[in-house]
């Protein structure tokens, strides 16, 4: 992949982001010097790098390098390798929960999985939940981004509104939507039912699914909007001038500038929003609806959780994650894989 | 230099401490009380730290009962079990198979305490009794009750709700219909423990095969064969036709009930603490409704929770632990519990007490629990129920249910798939404890 991509761009023009520089830098590493341009002054011969590009040095040999990547190693060896471990060897066990009987099962958990409706249905809820929530908290932070460039006074004001919501814990965000839309009492609600709508996400599965997407997307249309923000800071201001000058109104301007050159930022944001919604959730879903009604907001992390803490199937809860993990990096991978390559680095 | 001027100041420290802590052997109980019920307990325990001077009980809030569950469960695997937790009761199962827990009848049998295990009333003896002894001490034992807004009544024109659901169902939808409240009643959290678990035992039906799984590991549901159905589809029909309402997430049923926009509430006797607190209505309480063809209705079953003995710990702390026990099950404890709480008391000789004392004329509503609990002979239905992964069977069946009150099924394909479900996580319990002899649980 980094290959290819670094091929594409290289006949665009010279690479100025600093990601598609780690990209340049990976590629060029085992290619053939570009000629003349090898680091005369080193006595050892570096690789060629790319004009403009810096390469940090740590001396000769493994020692600091080591030392300093030791911190992540051993917080990814505590939190993530040896969780996942345990996961695995948990997920083909039955078990009771005090450890004091144990079979060993082979996959019967995984097949008990998928011989099960229940998790059939967290599948294709998560997925309405997951793509929902991304479409939506992608479309508002564009707007909401969108709108900043255009806000003369007040703009600090602005952005500190819209970044608030994230200071939120989300099980206490999670309790203050399911209040605002609970048909007994809330205003929100109040107010649909005034307009007709038969409001009542206690009884109406899409009702229920659609409090909590629109709850995971608030809390996380501030992540979103951060990143776009910025990604519109750096567009060129001499392009969107020549637009302006060529008689673009500013919708135009950021539908045919602004937004191509935000790619990179969508694709990125795109990405983390997914994980965004198949791990960090399952508070919201807690607080608003607790999975229901009849499963309808059953997403599959809750259900891991559910499964594991409250139902002490720890094998099947083990045996979800596992999943739950295939499923998440199956998912960026693909979208890497097929979006990636729309996706211009270049400015 | 420094390290030696280090130890001595420790050596002092602790010359100074130990005598002191080298008296008392302290013991942890894991609890999940919270609120108003939190601090009642923190009493008894200060009760029985006063009480004498051997042993010191330190009572430690773990969260809600599955986080309790949860912390128990990490700490025994850790090796470093509290000597007492409390434990709901559908993790019954759970903890009698799990072979970390030391049964309380033997515990307190072996440090010499006589405590008439005979005395405990019925159905929370025998739900915490495994084979004729007791496995873990009933500690916070309830029971639905049937609470109601007297005013609406009266406006209605009736003296109180009717005994039988059939009658029931016409004074809701005459209070509805004459526009007195909104809603005749309201669906509380745990419907499933009160509306489906107790109905089927006061109304006589078998929830499960093999005496409510009392006989065996190889019980399996049969509350789609009973009047559970028909139940569930008379919730349905009263939601839809606005007599009963559901609170729902942010918000608890209880509200609607004590500010009185629901006429009627089926909550547990425990909530005597919080109603009293918080109603702003003219409120009484009587018993749970049964079915006009079912009569006299059995007992109900208890809900709450009981005090496990981990497994693990020296004979000194035992000791403590049995103390403590024992002066739990204490007519005195239990009398003071009943009154600060609303749980009922555990045992015969305190609900005697209670009375010769006359705390019912004052407190009527206090004493509906216990007469519903100890009234006629419990039968196979109305015991109790012994069934494993209780937790997970019950949130399949409640996750069934909703879906009849979303029109998404049928009451009786609804009870058929929450069966279906509930066996296969039956069978998964019976294949873990295979070899576990559970035959004539008696």
């Amino acid at each position: 992949m980094t290959a290819r991509s670094s091929a594409t761009w290289r006949d665009v023009a010279a690479p100025a982001q600093s990601r598609s520089a780690i990209v340049a830098g990976q590629a060029s590493r085992g290619a053939t010097a570009d000629g003349g341009r090898t680091a005369a002054s080193r006595k050892r011969a570096r690789p060629a790098l790319e004009a403009g590009l810096k390469r940090a040095n740590f001396g000769d040999g493994p020692g600091l390098p080591t030392l300093l990547l030791l911190p992540q190693f051993l917080i990814l060896l505590f939190f993530f390798f040896i969780p996942s471990l345990r996961a695995l060897t948990q997920s083909v066990l039955l078990s009771d929960p005090f450890g004091t009987t144990v079979q060993f099962v082979w996959l019967d958990n995984f097949k008990a999985l998928f011989a099960n409706g229940e998790y059939r249905q967290s599948m294709w809820v998560t997925l309405q939940f997951t793509v929902g929530q991304n479409v939506l908290t992608l479309l508002v932070a564009l707007v909401l981004a969108f709108a900043t460039d255009h806000i003369v006074r007040g703009r600090s004001v602005y952005r500190t509104i819209i970044l608030l919501p994230y200071a939120i814990a989300p099980a206490i965000a999670g309790i203050l939507w399911a209040f605002l839309f609970n048909p007994a009492v809330g205003p929100l609600a109040q107010m649909l039912h005034a307009l007709g709508i038969g409001w009542d996400p206690n009884l109406n599965p899409n009702h229920a699914l659609i409090l909590v997407v629109l709850t995971a997307s608030w809390k996380h249309i501030c992540y979103d909007y951060i990143f776009l923000v910025v990604g519109l800071l750096a567009v060129p201001v001499s392009l969107i001038e020549a637009a302006a000058v060529d008689g673009a109104g500013p919708i135009r301007r950021f539908v045919s500038i602004g937004l191509p050159m935000l790619g990179p930022t969508v694709f990125f944001l795109a990405v983390m929003n997914f994980i965004y919604g198949f791990f960090e959730t399952f508070a919201i879903i807690d607080a608003v609806t607790r999975g229901g009604p009849a499963g309808a907001t059953n997403i599959l992390v809750y259900k891991v959780y559910v499964d594991g803490f409250v139902n002490l199937d720890l094998g099947s809860s083990a045996a979800q994650s596992v999943l739950l993990m295939s499923f998440a990096l199956l998912c960026t991978l693909l979208q890497f894989r097929y979006f990636d390559r729309k996706v211009n680095y270049g400015v | 230099m420094k390290r030696a001027a280090f130890l001595a100041a420790l050596f002092t420290v602790l010359a100074l401490v130990s005598p002191a802590k080298a008296a008392r052997i302290e013991v942890q109980w894991w609890h999940a009380m919270s609120g108003v019920l939190g601090d009642r307990l923190n009493e008894v325990v200060e009760k029985f730290n006063k009480s004498q001077d051997k042993y010191t009980v330190v009572a430690v809030a773990k969260g809600n009962y599955d986080e309790v569950t949860n912390g128990v469960i990490a700490a025994y695997r850790a090796k470093r079990p509290p000597e007492m937790v409390q434990i709901a009761e559908r993790g019954y199962m759970t903890m009698l198979l799990s072979d970390a827990v030391v049964p309380v009848q033997d515990l307190l049998e072996k440090q010499g305490y006589k405590i008439d295990f005979a005395d405990f009333i019925k159905p929370v003896a025998s739900f915490w009794s495994y084979k004729g002894r007791m496995s873990a001490l009933p500690f916070n034992s309830s029971t639905p009750i049937f609470w109601y807004n007297k005013d609406h009544f009266q406006k209605a024109g009736f003296d109180k709700p009717a005994d039988t659901w059939q009658e029931l169902e016409k004074q809701l939808y005459a209070i509805k219909a004459k526009g007195i409240s909104e809603c005749g009643t309201v669906l509380p959290g745990d419907f499933y423990w009160s509306l489906l678990e107790n109905y089927s035992a006061i109304n006589n039906q078998p929830y499960g095969t093999l005496a409510n799984g009392f006989d065996g590991l190889g019980t399996e549901f049969v509350y789609n064969k009973t009047k559970v159905v028909s139940q569930v589809a008379r919730l349905k029909k009263w939601l839809d036709d606005g007599i009963m309402q559901i609170a729902g997430q942010g918000f608890s049923p209880e509200q609607l009930f004590t500010s009185g926009r629901c006429s009627t509430f089926v909550n547990s006797t425990a909530s005597h603490g919080n109603i009293e607190r918080n109603a702003t209505i003219n409120w009484s309480a009587t018993f749970l409704p049964h079915e006009s063809d079912i009569d006299p209705p059995l007992n109900s079953t208890i809900g709450g929770g009981a005090i496990w003995v981990m497994k693990g710990h020296t004979p000194e702390r035992y000791e403590a632990v049995a103390a403590f026990l024992n002066f739990i099950a204490q007519p005195e404890t239990q009398v003071w519990w009943h009154g600060a709480t609303g749980y009922v008391p555990a045992t015969n000789r305190a609900y005697e007490l209670a009375r010769e004392r006359g705390y019912y004329k004052d407190h009527p509503t206090r004493e509906i629990a216990v007469l519903q609990l100890s009234r006629g002979t419990p039968n196979e239905n109305s015991r109790g129920f012994r069934f494993g992964n209780f937790v997970q069977t019950m949130l399949a069946q409640r996750q069934e249910v909703e879906a009849v009150f979303a029109g998404q099924k049928q009451p009786q394909q609804a009870m058929d798939d929450a069966v279906k479900r509930g066996n296969e996580i039956l069978r998964q319990f019976e294949k873990l404890n295979a070899g576990k002899n559970l035959d004539g649980d008696r």
